[in-house]
């Protein structure tokens, strides 16, 4: 456009702009800088941080949560979860898990669908090591994960929950929301927002 | 099209004048991804451009056909991972589509208000990256750079809240959405959008009448509006040529047509021109976020709640194409379905593959600088080019 | 101590002092970008990242000296040297307070001049005996801006030169003593914006640092250098502005003028350089790079004949001002 080309080479146009931005530039040097002085401060992180992956007890017997029906295993899109049934009297365990963090796409589909809320994931990340082999968790490295950071809001009944209405609990997951009703509202108070 | 090698050469041709073969890329700081244009120079001028892609290819529409509907959403987002929002609602609306799923009206506005922030995320991005190709690492593009990643930071925040997850969300799933909104997020989100939209003015005003900046995105880089509607690009480079289409207005999606906006459309199709779209697209964005948050209806988030199992969604048989209106331009994922719980065939139709196409048309006959300006107005992304 | 024995401690202790400046200089660019750009700079290594330079002395004297294959030996080697030289050559005129320097000529200002247009040799050298395409470039990039801002630079230093009436730097300091003569009525305003334009172009800082364009050319001439060569060539950049800092504060806001006693003179006329310095760093971080054929249009049509003018336009204010008188 030749207005417009005539503009940008006007004298008083140029200086204006060319003071403009280094104003700008001034008025964000008197800015507190937004840095966050990790590792010495931390951020807050949501509720709902998707952190680490790790295995619970259950809050009420202190057992493992999990039962081994593998629907974590097949539901995880890179297949990073391998885990092996041990089937008993009353309620089944897992023989063996390994889940390989090294590969996780951290897609929370395996939280999701656990029906006994056993693996959740966590509001910290920091499991870096310089060995790989180290990020292959085993039943016990997830469960001591689990003992050891905060767990994020989400776990498979309340994602589940979120999605529909609430439905019939099962006999797992009923002493979970049971004990805690403020969650409870906190959903609804959610859904309302 | 043979693929120059990468040792230079010098030629000299039958005109008697001298041409440079100089490589750029793929790993080039400016290269906004792993590409490689190898550029045929006369001095300081382009003569000739040879895009070579495929640096990033990671078989996604084959791993389509191993995931079920249920898993492929998280990855979906991998194709677009600076607009991963609008890549995943692609796939999930062709599998509703074909499947004739119902979609709550909640879900709607809410993937409309989510798909709306991840523009503006986006487009910070867009201009963050595209001030310092032209700028420099160490100089005055540093600074815009900084500066609207600060701003795409408070963005990436809000969707932390919603999702857990600040870059690749698997938010989507077929039905719905998977997540709702937690206590207080609206009017986080509220703040944040009146808060950018603030600092967007802070940029327009060291970046307009700026005659560094005007001197390097004017007339650079023209798209005319012949060649644009030839060739099949789509997005913001469309609308700056003068071709005011919107996926969002011509064919609306997920409530759309509720919500008023206005489509900006340039006739120039120079790199200035794109600027000025996407300015007037951030505006608009938060306008509709605004529009949507203020009539949020109540209800489900998903049609098909609860998901359990990994082959919980069935898609009967059938094809369709859906498109949406994603950061760069149409983002269309065709689908085959056969009954089961995994798609016989899925293609995705990127939206950077296809604006790609014009780079051999419009870099011959300008100087190697303005290569890395034009390269930064056509934003690709190249997730969604190589998929 | 013997008379010939004093410019050399003169000189040696002059250029410890230009290396500690230059060291901590590039820290204050570092921390001053960074408070513009809502961050901090350097914070961990020592307090506040003090200790910083230091940290990069160190790492660059460690690293290994890569030398390509096919470069041009002799070439490559000595043109961080060649380049280094008239950087460091350019204080041995500058008088840090009155009677206090190497050698105040009395064609001082001249003789700076000169001194400082001779980098571009041992850029061009660095360029070509990279043996590397990138590098070509942008060396020829850098001969053509450089000598095409240092006719600007000239005629905008020597308007002081003629409102002082005297070449030599202590003269001109000292012709300041009323006022400076960055406040002289429009020349001198003038004068100072032209000067720190063509400064800013001269030394290939951003916008006009399209000779080293990161995004595009990768680092330009000093590509292949690592080690202890490119802290050379980082080194020779830095003094060479630190040398037109000076020089600014010296023609313009009459050196080591200020309030207190003489032996602040020297404190002064280093914060003033600083002043200097940083207008030039905030240019640098606020504006985006033009293209080469543009920086060379707007110093050949715009800039040189407009400094021409401005010194035309002073000499006959100053023929005025001294008949009226």
């Amino acid at each position: 456009m030749a207005s417009n080309a005539a503009r940008h080479t006007d004298v008083t146009v140029i200086v204006r702009a060319v003071l403009g931005a280094m104003r700008m530039t001034l008025r964000n040097f008197f800015r507190k800088p937004i840095t966050v002085h990790y590792p010495d401060k931390e951020r807050a992180y949501p509720d709902r941080y998707r952190g680490l992956l790790a295995l619970v007890y259950e809050p009420d017997t202190g057992e493992e949560a999990c039962i081994g029906c593998r629907l974590c295993e097949f539901v995880c899109p890179p297949a990073v979860i391998k885990v092996e049934m041990l089937k008993s009297e009353k309620r089944n365990y897992a023989k063996t898990f390994t889940l390989e963090l090294y590969a996780c796409e951290f897609c929370e589909l395996c939280v999701q669908v656990c029906p006994t809320d056993a693996i959740v994931m966590l509001k910290s990340f920091d499991l870096s090591t310089r060995d790989r082999r180290e990020m292959l968790l085993d039943k016990d490295r997830l469960h001591a994960l689990g003992q050891q950071h905060q767990p994020s809001w989400a776990t498979g009944n309340r994602l589940r929950d979120m999605q529909g209405p609430p439905r019939m609990a099962r006999p797992a997951s009923a002493e979970a929301t049971a004990d805690k009703p403020a969650e409870a509202h906190a959903k609804t108070e959610g859904t309302e927002a | 099209m043979t693929v120059a090698s990468t040792t230079s050469r010098v030629e000299v041709d039958y005109a008697g004048g001298e041409r440079l073969t100089m490589n750029m890329g793929p790993q080039h700081p400016s290269a906004h991804g792993v590409f490689r244009a190898v550029l045929t120079l006369e001095g300081e001028t382009v003569v000739g451009v040879d895009a070579v892609i495929g640096y990033l290819h990671r078989c996604h529409e084959k791993l389509a056909e191993t995931l079920t509907y249920a898993q492929y959403p998280s990855i979906a987002s991998k194709t677009d991972y600076v607009a991963a929002m609008t890549s995943e609602f692609a796939y999930v609306m062709a599998a509703e589509t074909i499947g004739k799923i119902e979609v709550p009206k909640r879900a709607q506005y809410l993937r409309v208000i989510v798909a709306e922030l991840q523009r503006v995320a986006s487009h910070l991005l867009w201009l963050g990256t595209w001030c310092m190709d032209m700028g420099g690492a160490l100089g005055g593009g540093a600074t815009i750079f900084l500066y609207t990643i600060r701003e795409r930071e408070l963005i990436l925040d809000l969707f932390e809240a919603l999702v857990g997850a600040r870059l690749l969300y698997g938010f989507f799933q077929v039905g719905g959405v998977r997540y709702d909104l937690p206590a207080g997020w609206i009017d986080a989100c509220r703040k944040t959008v009146d808060f950018i939209d603030g600092r967007i003015d802070e940029y327009e005003r060291m970046l307009e009448d700026n005659p560094f900046f005007m001197a390097r995105a004017q007339g650079v880089g023209v798209i005319s509006r012949e060649l644009a509607e030839d060739v099949g690009i789509s997005g913001p480079l469309l609308r700056a040529s003068g071709v005011p289409f919107d996926l969002r207005r011509a064919a609306p999606y997920s409530s759309y047509e509720d919500f008023e906006f206005t489509v900006p459309s340039e006739t120039a199709g120079d790199c200035f021109a794109r600027y000025r779209v996407r300015m007037v697209e951030f505006r608009q964005s938060m306008a509709i976020v605004r529009q949507a948050l203020d009539r949020l209806p109540e209800g489900t988030i998903s049609s098909r709640p609860g998901l359990k199992s990994v082959a919980q969604i069935r898609i009967p048989k059938g094809e369709t194409y859906a498109r949406v209106e994603g950061a760069r331009g149409e983002v269309g994922c065709y689908l085959i379905a056969d009954g089961s719980a995994k798609p016989y065939r899925m293609k995705w139709r990127g939206a950077s593959f296809s604006n790609l196409a014009v780079l051999p048309l419009i870099i011959p006959g300008h100087k190697v600088a303005d290569v890395v300006a034009i390269m930064g107005s056509v934003d690709p992304v190249f997730g969604e080019v190589d998929r | 101590m013997p008379a010939w024995l004093t410019p050399f401690i003169a000189g040696f202790l002059v250029l410890n002092a230009v290396i500690l400046i230059v060291t901590y200089m590039t820290l204050l660019e570092r921390k001053f970008a960074a408070r513009m750009q809502s961050r901090i700079g350097p914070y961990r290594v020592g307090p506040h990242g003090l200790l910083q330079p230091i940290a990069d002395a160190v790492k660059l004297m460690m690293k290994e000296d890569v030398v390509p294959t096919a470069a041009d030996k002799p070439v490559y080697n000595l043109a961080p040297i060649v380049f280094l030289i008239p950087c460091m050559l350019i204080f041995a005129t500058l008088p840090f307070a009155p009677g206090l320097g190497v050698a105040d000529l009395n064609i001082g200002i001249l003789f700076f001049l000169a001194v400082s247009s001779m980098e571009i040799v041992g850029l061009f050298m660095a360029g070509w005996g990279s043996n590397n395409k990138y590098a070509l470039l942008s060396a020829m990039r850098a001969v053509n801006q450089v000598i095409s801002y240092d006719l600007p630079f000239i005629f905008a230093s020597l308007t002081p030169v003629l409102l002082a009436g005297s070449l030599q730097m202590s003269e001109i300091a000292a012709a300041q003593e009323g006022l400076w003569f960055v406040f002289y009525p429009v020349i001198g305003q003038l004068a100072f914006l032209a000067f720190i334009v063509s400064t800013v172009a001269a030394e290939n800082r951003a916008p006009f640092d399209i000779l080293e364009a990161e995004s595009e050319l990768v680092a330009g001439f000093r590509v292949e250098y690592s080690g202890m060569k490119f802290a050379l060539i980082q080194f020779g950049e830095y003094a060479h502005i630190l040398g037109a800092s000076f020089l600014g504060a010296l023609l313009f806001f009459g050196a080591w003028a200020g309030p207190g006693p003489e032996w602040l003179g020297p404190l002064w006329f280093l914060l003033k350089a600083m002043v200097v310095f940083l207008l030039v760093t905030w240019v640098r971080w606020s504006f985006v790079r033009i293209r080469v054929d543009q920086i060379l249009a707007l110093s050949w049509k715009a800039l040189m004949p407009a400094t021409l003018m401005l010194l035309v336009a002073t000499a006959v204010v100053v023929v005025w001002r001294t008949d009226g008188v």
